[in-house]
C-alpha cells in the first residue's frame, strides 16, 4: 500500500489559493537563488506540485534546479499570514500544458483581489506577476517535506497530512 | 548601471513582505517571508530576526542569502545577494527596527506576534533588477529643494527661540508637515520637556516625557531617529506616561498636569535627536494622521535639518557666552500694588505653583525661584544668563548646559499661564523679569 500524499486536501487547496509564492534552489557554490512564482497547480493525486515561473525572471533559479533538482517553495496568504513551505529533491522544468497559462491568469486576478483590501491596487499585483504566454515555464516537484511557517510559536513545525 | 541600495529604499519600508532564501549546511534550500528588510547604509541591510527558524539556522552555517523585495509604488522587483555578518540585540539599529516592526505588526494584525529579537546585519554583495512590468510612480516632492530653502531660513535665525519656531514653521510651510514639536532634556537628562509645538489646539509647552518612553523618548535615549509608518499602541507615550505616573504615586502626577500635545491617531511618527557634538540639545518630533507619511528620504532631510539646527543653536550659544557680562546694574523697579499672590516652590521635586496653578518644575522652576528671590530681596528685574549659570541654587549640571532652552521654556510657560509675570529678552544673554502684581515666594520644605 502506498503512503498517503504529503499534501492533504486543505493544504493542496491552500497552495492553489491567492497566496504569495516564492521558490528557491541551491545554485553553484551553495548560493541560494530565488524567484517569485505566478501560481501553483497540484496534480489530482496531490503527489506533484507545479509552480508557474516567468522564464525571463527566473534564469538563475532555472539553472540551479537543472543542476541540483533541489527546491523549496513558500506559500503565504497576505490577509491571514498563514504560510506553508514545501521542499522537494526531484524538481524539473517543463513546458506549460493546455490550460496552464489560463490558470496562471486566474491566479493573478485572485491575488490582485486578495491584495486590494490590504491597500494595494490591483494594478500593482498585475504588474508584479505579469506573465506572457511564451515566457511561462513550469517547475514540477514531489513535496518530500512540508512545514507550517505561519508566524508564531508553531512556525517551522512539520505539517502532517490530516487523516 | 550599477544599482545602489539607497536608490531602492522604497522597497525597504516593509509595505510588502520580502522573501529570503538560504541554504542549509547540507545544501538544502529554504525560503520564507521576512517582515522587514531595513536600510542600514549603502553597503548593508538588516533583516528582522523574530523567530528561531530555519533561515536563522542556515545563515549561521552558510552566511549567503538571497532576498527579493518589491517597490510598493511601482511594483519594481529586485533581488539582493547578501552575506550575513552579525546580529544586534540592542542599540540604535535595533531600536529603529523594533519601532518600525511595531508599526508593521499593528498594521498587519500581528501585534503581540511580531517581536524583534535581533537585527541581523548583512553585507549587500549585489543588487539585480528583475525584468518585469512597472507602473509609473507619481512624481514626488523634491526634498533637496525643500531642504535648501529651510536651511537658508534657519541660518538667518539670531536667537534660540526664533530658531526653534522657524524650524517648525519650515516643516509646515515647506515640507507640508503640520504637526511638530521640539522637546529639550532637563538637567539630569531623565526627562524631556516640550519647549515648542505647532499645529495643535494647545501648545503643551512644559509637558514632559521620560527618557526612553515612546518614539521621542527612545530617539533621545538612543540618539537615533525613530520612525513608525502605521498606528501602533506600542509607542503611545501618552498612555505609558499615565501608567508610569500612576505606578509611582501622586508625586509624579505632575508629569501629566500639562497634557502632551499630539494627534490622537498618529499613523506616522518620526522623532529625531538634535545634537551639538556629543550633547543632546533636544528632540524634534513630527507626526501625521496619514500612513507611511515619512519615508527614508524624509528622514534624511529632517536629520539634515535637525543637524543644522543643532549647529546653529551651538553657534548662538557660543555667541551668547561671549556677550555674557556681569549682572546688570541693580535697577529697583517700583513694586506694584495689591495683595501678593503666593508662589510655592516645593523642594522635593522643584515644582512651582502660582496660586493653585502648576507652572513648571526642574531647572526651569529653580531659575524662576532665583529670579523671584532676587526680585523680592533687592527689587531686581534685570538678569543675565551668566549669573544664572554661576548660581548654586539652580544646580545647572555643567557650564555647557542649554540654559537658553530652559529660559524659553519658562518664559513660554509664563506667557501661557500667568497674566502678571513675564520674561522679556533684553539682549544677548540678558533678560528682564516683568512683575505686574506683587508676589510672595514660599519655600516648601521637602
Amino acid at each position: 500500500m502506498t503512503a498517503p500524499p504529503l499534501l492533504d486536501e486543505s493544504t493542496a487547496a491552500f497552495v492553489q489559493d491567492a497566496v504569495s509564492i516564492g521558490a528557491a534552489s541551491r545554485g553553484a557554490g551553495d548560493l541560494p537563488v530565488l524567484a517569485r512564482a505566478s501560481g501553483c497547480r497540484v496534480a489530482p493525486d496531490r503527489r506533484r506540485v507545479a509552480l508557474y515561473l516567468a522564464r525571463s525572471q527566473s534564469a538563475a533559479l532555472i539553472d540551479a534546479v537543472r543542476a541540483t533538482r533541489a527546491v523549496a517553495a513558500v506559500f503565504s496568504l497576505p490577509s491571514s499570514h498563514r504560510s506553508v513551505q514545501l521542499k522537494g529533491v526531484d524538481a524539473e522544468l517543463g513546458p506549460p500544458q493546455a490550460g496552464d497559462f489560463e490558470s496562471a491568469g486566474r491566479y493573478i486576478e485572485a491575488f490582485a483581489a486578495e491584495l486590494e483590501p490590504l491597500g494595494f491596487s490591483g494594478e500593482l499585483a498585475r504588474a508584479l506577476l505579469w506573465l506572457e504566454a511564451q515566457d511561462l515555464v513550469v517547475l514540477w516537484f514531489t513535496p518530500s517535506a512540508a512545514f507550517s511557517q505561519t508566524p508564531g510559536p508553531g512556525a517551522g513545525a512539520p505539517l502532517r497530512p490530516a487523516p | 548601471m550599477t544599482l545602489s541600495i539607497d536608490s531602492i529604499r522604497d522597497c525597504l519600508e516593509g509595505a510588502i513582505p520580502a522573501m529570503v532564501a538560504t541554504c542549509a549546511a547540507d545544501g538544502t534550500p529554504n525560503v520564507s517571508f521576512v517582515s522587514q528588510v531595513h536600510y542600514v547604509d549603502d553597503a548593508h541591510v538588516a533583516l528582522s530576526f523574530q523567530f528561531f527558524n530555519k533561515t536563522r539556522e542556515n545563515v549561521l552555517a552558510n552566511p549567503r542569502a538571497a532576498v527579493a523585495v518589491i517597490d510598493p509604488r511601482s511594483a519594481a522587483h529586485y533581488r539582493l545577494a547578501l552575506e550575513y555578518l552579525r546580529t544586534e540585540t540592542e542599540g540604535p539599529l535595533f531600536e529603529r527596527m523594533k519601532a518600525k516592526l511595531a508599526g508593521i505588526a499593528s498594521h498587519s494584525g500581528m501585534s503581540g506576534v511580531f517581536r524583534l529579537r535581533g537585527s541581523d546585519v548583512y553585507r549587500v554583495l549585489g543588487i539585480e533588477r528583475v525584468p518585469g512590468r512597472e507602473m509609473p510612480a507619481p512624481p514626488r516632492r523634491n526634498l533637496l529643494a525643500a531642504l535648501r530653502s529651510c536651511s537658508e531660513r534657519l541660518a538667518r535665525c539670531a536667537d534660540l527661540g526664533r530658531l526653534i519656531d522657524e524650524l517648525l514653521a519650515c516643516l509646515d510651510e515647506v515640507f507640508g508637515i503640520g504637526h511638530s514639536m521640539v522637546l529639550v532634556p532637563d538637567g539630569a537628562g531623565a526627562r524631556l520637556y516640550t519647549v515648542a509645538s505647532r499645529g495643535y489646539p494647545a501648545s503643551g509647552v512644559g509637558s514632559e516625557i521620560p527618557l526612553g518612553c515612546g518614539v521621542i523618548g527612545v530617539a533621545a535615549r538612543e540618539r537615533t531617529p525613530i520612525r513608525i509608518s502605521h498606528m501602533t499602541s506600542d509607542y503611545a507615550y501618552g498612555q505609558a506616561v499615565r501608567e508610569r505616573a500612576a505606578a509611582e504615586g501622586l508625586g509624579d502626577m505632575l508629569e501629566i498636569m500639562i497634557p502632551l500635545p499630539g494627534l490622537a491617531e498618529a499613523r506616522s511618527q518620526l522623532a529625531l535627536p538634535v545634537a551639538a557634538g556629543e550633547r543632546l540639545l533636544g528632540v524634534l518630533y513630527v507626526e501625521s494622521a496619514e500612513e507611511m507619511r515619512f519615508g527614508y528620504d524624509d528622514e534624511d532631510a529632517l536629520v539634515a535639518l535637525a543637524t543644522q539646527t543643532g549647529m546653529v543653536a551651538r553657534l548662538l550659544q557660543d555667541a551668547a557666552e561671549a556677550h555674557d557680562e556681569a549682572p546688570a546694574a541693580v535697577a529697583r523697579a517700583a513694586p506694584p500694588d495689591g495683595t501678593p499672590v503666593p508662589v510655592r516652590h516645593y523642594a522635593a521635586d522643584g515644582s512651582v505653583f502660582i496660586g493653585d496653578d502648576y507652572l513648571i518644575k526642574g531647572v526651569a522652576g529653580a531659575i524662576f525661584c532665583k529670579l523671584l528671590r532676587d526680585y523680592g530681596r533687592e527689587g531686581r528685574t534685570e538678569f543675565s544668563n551668566r549669573e544664572l549659570r554661576l548660581d548654586p541654587s539652580i544646580r545647572l549640571p555643567d557650564v555647557s548646559d542649554n540654559l537658553e532652552a530652559r529660559l524659553i521654556l519658562l518664559s513660554r510657560r509664563l506667557a501661557e499661564r500667568c497674566e502678571f509675570l513675564r520674561i522679556e529678552k533684553t539682549g544677548r544673554g540678558r533678560f528682564r523679569l516683568v512683575v505686574a502684581r506683587p508676589v510672595r515666594l514660599i519655600e516648601m520644605a521637602a
